[in-house]
């Protein structure tokens, strides 16, 4: 069962030891159709609309704030409010968010490479080095690790439930997820 | 200002912790479990409030005394932590600033707190 949320931010326990923890909003989500346990579901986000999302929106009676649309697993057995049940039971999730974009990134923060000495005449600074052997095999290796773009890519972790909140529509999960506070993700009842 | 939300979570923890008003420059005691293989115990920790920093339930304290030989020590506590049973406040310390660094280049006479009158 899959659930549409976002991210709100950080806080911690006064346990002993402390946990880290990470809150999720749950959002607002319409089950439009299901078709074996697939659903397609719409909720809200921003203010986008053209004519396809108004003539969505009149083929399954919605009102004008519901203008995103999408499929996933749910627990409905027919089209309505989200059924919030297995994420009352559940006790541990997959959060997928898409992790903060660094843009064109060198090796050394996208790989963890070492780099070089900053000083002393060296030239080798932050540079990848070399990329592989010479006339033979006359290739680089595939999946070698170089420059690029790094992160904005969906990223997935596992979480334990601390607490939901079904009121408010809160889940507290242990640990950290991607992306940054408003992203909005997905989570995914494993257990 | 912080999220509603997070707010809520964390006033939910804390609302059963009773935390006196202290600032900086007041001597407290801090009774702090301690856990020794089996057996757990209490033992107090008395020394001044050089700092307090966050808010919520990451707020932390700074507290500092000066051990066996002179030693100066500084201990980090959360102040709301399920481990910290107890603070006192002992003694209010009229100071000028929210963070008493400079203690720890003052040493014996030097390192004085006046106390609070009014």
């Amino acid at each position: 069962m899959e659930y549409i949320v976002e991210k709100i931010g950080m806080s911690r326990t006064i346990t002993v030891p402390s946990s880290p923890v990470t809150l999720l909003k749950l959002k607002e989500v319409k089950v439009c159709e299901v078709n074996d346990g697939v659903a397609i579901v719409s909720y809200n986000d921003g203010k986008k609309s053209n004519k396809a999302v108004e003539g969505q929106q009149k083929k399954y009676s919605l009102s004008a704030e519901f203008n995103r649309f999408a499929t996933m697993t749910v627990a409905n057995t027919e089209a309505g409010d989200l059924d919030l049940a297995p994420l009352a039971e559940a006790k541990i999730i997959k959060s997928s968010f898409i992790t903060k974009g660094r843009g064109f990134t060198g090796v050394v923060k996208r790989w963890n490479f070492g780099g070089g000495p900053g000083s002393h005449g060296h030239r080798f600074h932050r540079t990848g080095g070399s990329i592989g052997n010479a006339e033979w095999p006359g290739r680089v290796q595939k999946g070698r690790k170089m420059a690029g773009q790094h992160g904005n890519s969906l990223n997935t972790v596992k979480n334990e439930i601390i607490s939901f909140d079904a009121e408010n529509g809160v889940v507290v999960v242990k640990g950290a997820v991607s992306g940054p506070n408003g992203a909005l993700g997905r989570i995914k009842v494993v257990k | 200002m912080r999220n509603k939300y997070i707010e809520n979570f964390e006033a939910a923890q804390v609302a059963s912790k009773s935390i006196p008003e202290f600032r900086a420059g007041d001597t407290l005691r801090l009774a702090v479990t301690i856990k020794e293989g089996e057996k757990t115990r209490v033992q107090n920790y008395e020394g001044v409030c050089i700092a307090k920093r966050g808010q919520g339930t990451g707020q932390t304290i700074i507290v500092r005394k000066i051990g066996a030989n002179g030693v100066g020590i500084e201990r980090i506590f959360p102040v709301y932590t399920d481990s910290i049973s107890e603070i006192t406040v002992l003694r209010r310390g009229r100071v000028r600033r929210a963070k008493l660094f400079y203690l720890r280049d003052l040493a014996g006479k030097k390192a004085r707190i006046k106390e609070l009158r009014k």
